[in-house]
């Protein structure tokens, strides 16, 4: 059964074992690691938050080779975040590095602009560049090991609507339809003599603004022959369903993943309360 | 009592000032096979969903007059009621595809109906087997199988639910040739074994007359004909003009003035005589080769970065002033290979030459110059705001002036024929409208190379011939074009070369009627035009590749 992130990117979880899981074990797990982030404001908590990330997504077998994008992307923004913090705000703290950048001399007195690179700004950037990744793996934990058949079955028999249902499922395949759509328009504008790498960032803007014209129509027209699809198969937001053909129980691994989530989430509640 | 009765049914989409359907009259009998045919948007897709219920009920519209369904009045009984008896199945099987695995495809199609578990496995099984597919295709993601295993497990799915009506809305339009036979097969097999009423949707006559107990023809949203198979295709011009076009024996026998035959056993017996003098000097004269090469690929290979190896030592030499056929079955490598050919995708083997020249030493201004390259869908190319726009993006781009590009604009409206349509949106044309506006578009910058892919897809065979006629014309002009088409007869008809592609690999190359009386049509499994058929069935002297043909050699070997 191929899970979301399958069907995205070809990436999918290797654990046999945790892909049978309880849709609901599978949700709650990744939903607690989220929920955890809350309380994880230093960076050793955040790095805490990482490490239980890892640990979750090992043990449903994630191929974590396959996140090297996501990691290029996080350096990327890792430099921003830190520069953000350097340029844009004064955090108190033991300053380890100034630099002025700007200094005005008017009537009314002077105006600094100073890189401040401080032991508290660096901490704060630290703590955002690692909850950043936290909430990364527990994304791709969650978008390995769900699949179709959870988001519909899995959640209807947890008597959520059939709607919302396949609503869900239908989104990551849009997602993946979009997607193939747009490169499909950008090579289609190759063909016609645009060269990407050679046109200045402002023209290329509006370039892509123009392919949203393609996009909504195609979304449009998709949109429209899915619900066709359905509602000509007798399904609509508010059909009833009870075939029952997929039987989803919780077993004791549910329980003892359900326990996990339920016990990290306490204790680093707890912990980012008595810190 | 009927499976459907439609009364004086009137239908306006909400926006639209023209109604798609204007008092339609129809009944459809119970266990019978109601073939409808008719030009592109004369309303065949609105009346199979007004069969549904959909229409009115989940379309906004005005509706006038009446469809019983069952016994049911569809204005009445919610759209979900109509559903447990009705089914319908798309033209586009991956649009309608919801879920990842056939399975979970076939089980939603079945979850309104509450069965039980082993009911639900026992349909699953017997729908699949139903259209030549085993339980082995259950785990199976739909969107990897060929384009006739799709629609196959999309007629499965909605045979799975055991209806009594089944609608099948143009479902072999996406396909090639052994889709197609894949699908017909399956339709057969519905028509003999179950007693279903079948409401078929389709452009090939040739099937219709095989499969249908009746034939409806629709035009501008009216009943413009009704019948049998055999009564409404000997009216040969009559459905012509509504953009049907009959199979080639029964134009054949109306043009040589015989009763007339719809199928091709009953020509084989009927016209055998009349086609004895057929005389092979009367044979159209051989297409021309064309002037020098313009682009050619050596031993040119393609692996995709999942390791697919689309392309596998492609030699290929194009000659301007020809008109070449690119056909073969899907996943054979002919979009690769034109992509390749447009410079959009990079050969991992072999090069490329246009004009003599590498490639790759082209800059992407001066390749798609040179080389134009038209989308199958051409809403995936229409980005501007308006007909006018669209067509002067490629010429703005190059930067000429404005009264060069307004000239250029306005030669390629007219040639496409879309003059008058300047200011309107792209997304209000219709969709063989958008069709030529995306030709045009791409046209209008001048390309020795015009490559135009999978053009016909769903569309009319009177569309299918004017567009043709137009490529021929451009050919003739001294261009380069390349057509990608699962269209056989029309390929065999216009083109002046054949190139078949399957497995990456080029398995015929020449002119059509050489390849498609060589080994490898039936490798490349294309389906050869009737006439041929029959041709080759009668024993006759040569094989003719159209009515035409054969009409222009017996006047020959008369005089």
């Amino acid at each position: 059964m191929p899970t979301v992130l399958a069907e995205l990117i070809g990436v999918e979880a290797r654990s046999r074992r945790y892909l049978g899981l309880h849709v609901l074990s599978k949700f709650l797990l990744p939903l607690s690691i989220s929920l955890s982030l809350i309380y994880a404001r230093d960076p050793l908590r955040a790095l805490a938050l990482v490490a239980v990330s890892l640990a979750a997504c090992a043990a449903a077998g994630v191929p974590l080779s396959a996140l090297r994008k996501y990691l290029a992307v996080l350096m990327s923004m890792s430099a921003f975040i830190v520069l953000a913090f350097s340029l844009f705000t004064q955090i108190p703290g033991r300053v380890l590095f100034e630099w002025t950048l700007l200094r005005v001399q008017a009537e009314r007195g002077v105006f600094e602009w100073k890189l401040s690179l401080t032991d508290a700004g660096l901490s704060y950037a630290a703590a955002f560049i690692l909850r950043i990744l936290a909430m990364v793996l527990s994304a791709t934990l969650l978008l390995a090991t769900i699949s179709d058949r959870d988001l519909v079955w899995g959640l209807l028999s947890l008597r959520i609507p059939f709607g919302a249902c396949v609503a869900a499922s239908l989104f990551f395949r849009g997602v993946h339809m979009f997607a193939s759509d747009f490169y499909t328009i950008r090579e289609a504008m190759m063909a016609r003599g645009v060269d990407f790498e050679r046109t200045p960032l402002a023209r290329r803007f509006l370039l892509y603004a123009n392919a949203l014209i393609p996009l909504l129509s195609l979304m449009v027209t998709r949109s429209y022959e899915v619900s066709l699809a359905l509602e000509s198969r007798g399904l609509s937001p508010t059909s009833r369903t009870a075939s029952g053909y997929y039987r989803f129980k919780l077993g004791r691994a549910d329980y003892a993943v359900i326990a996990a989530s339920a016990a990290l989430l306490a204790s680093f509640a707890a912990w980012g309360w008595f810190a | 009592m009927s499976a459907v009765e439609v009364r004086g049914l009137w239908w306006r989409y909400v926006g639209r000032d023209d109604y798609a359907l204007k008092g339609v009259d129809l009944r459809v009998e119970r266990g019978e096979l109601l073939a409808i045919m008719g030009h592109s948007g004369s309303g065949k897709t609105t009346l199979a969903l007004a069969m549904t219920g959909i229409i009115p009920q989940r379309v906004p519209g005005e509706f006038r007059g009446s469809v019983t369904v069952l016994g049911r009045d569809t204005r009445v009984v919610d759209a979900s009621e109509i559903a447990r008896g009705v089914a319908i199945v798309f033209e586009d099987p991956e649009v309608q595809f919801v879920m990842s695995t056939v399975e979970d495809e076939l089980v939603l199609a079945l979850e309104p109906l509450e069965l039980g578990r082993e009911e639900i496995r026992e349909r699953l099984e017997w729908s699949l087997e139903l259209v030549g597919l085993d339980k082995s295709f259950l785990g199976r993601s739909p969107l990897q199988l060929s384009g006739g295993e799709k629609q196959r497990v999309a007629i499965a799915a909605a045979l799975a639910r055991r209806p009594q009506i089944l609608i099948l809305d143009e479902p072999t339009s996406d396909l090639d040739p052994l889709g197609k036979e894949e699908v017909l097969t399956a339709i057969r097999r519905l028509r003999d074994e179950l007693d279903l009423t079948v409401v078929l949707i389709e452009h090939e006559s040739e099937f219709v007359a095989e499969l249908a107990d009746r034939v409806v023809v629709l035009s501008g949203g009216r009943v413009a004909a009704e019948g049998s198979p055999a009564e409404v295709f000997s009216r040969v011009e009559e459905v012509k003009r509504h953009g049907v076009h009959p199979p080639d024996v029964a134009e054949l026998s109306a043009r040589l003035g015989l009763s007339s035959v719809v199928r091709f056993e009953e020509a084989v017996s009927a016209l055998g005589d009349a086609l004895s003098g057929l005389d092979a000097r009367g044979r159209a004269p051989a297409p021309p080769e064309g002037g020098g090469v313009v682009l050619e690929c050596r031993g040119v290979e393609h692996v995709y970065p999942g390791g697919i190896r689309a392309l596998r030592g492609v030699s290929l030499a194009l000659r301007e002033g020809t008109l070449v056929a690119l056909v073969g079955p899907n996943g054979g490598g002919k979009t690769t290979l034109a992509k390749v050919m447009s410079g959009l995708l990079r050969p991992t083997g072999g090069e490329v030459l246009v004009l003599g020249r590498r490639i790759e030493e082209y800059d992407r201004l001066t390749l798609s110059s040179t080389v134009g390259y038209v989308y199958q869908n051409p809403v995936h190319q229409i980005f501007n705001k308006s007909v006018y726009e669209e067509v002067a993006f490629g010429l703005r781009l190059r930067r000429l002036p404005e009264a060069e590009v307004r000239e250029r604009v306005k030669r390629a409206l007219e040639l496409f024929g879309l003059s008058g349509l300047e200011n309107e949106h792209p997304f209000f044309l219709s969709k063989g409208e958008k069709r030529r506006l995306a030709l045009a578009a791409v046209h209008v910058l001048d390309p020795k190379v015009l490559i135009v892919d999978e053009p016909t897809t769903g569309q009319d065979m009177r569309f299918n011939e004017q567009l043709f006629e137009l490529l021929k014309g451009l050919a003739r002009e001294g261009r380069t074009v390349v057509v990608i088409t699962h269209a056989i007869p029309l390929a065999a008809k216009y083109a002046d070369r054949m190139v078949v592609l399957k497995d990456g690999r080029v398995i015929a190359d020449g002119p059509p009627r050489e390849v498609l009386l060589s080994p490898a049509a039936r490798e490349g499994r294309l389906t050869l035009p009737q006439v041929t058929r029959l041709a080759l069935e009668l024993k006759l002297p040569f094989a003719p590749l159209s009515v035409d043909e054969v009409v222009g050699a017996l006047a020959g070997s008369r005089r």
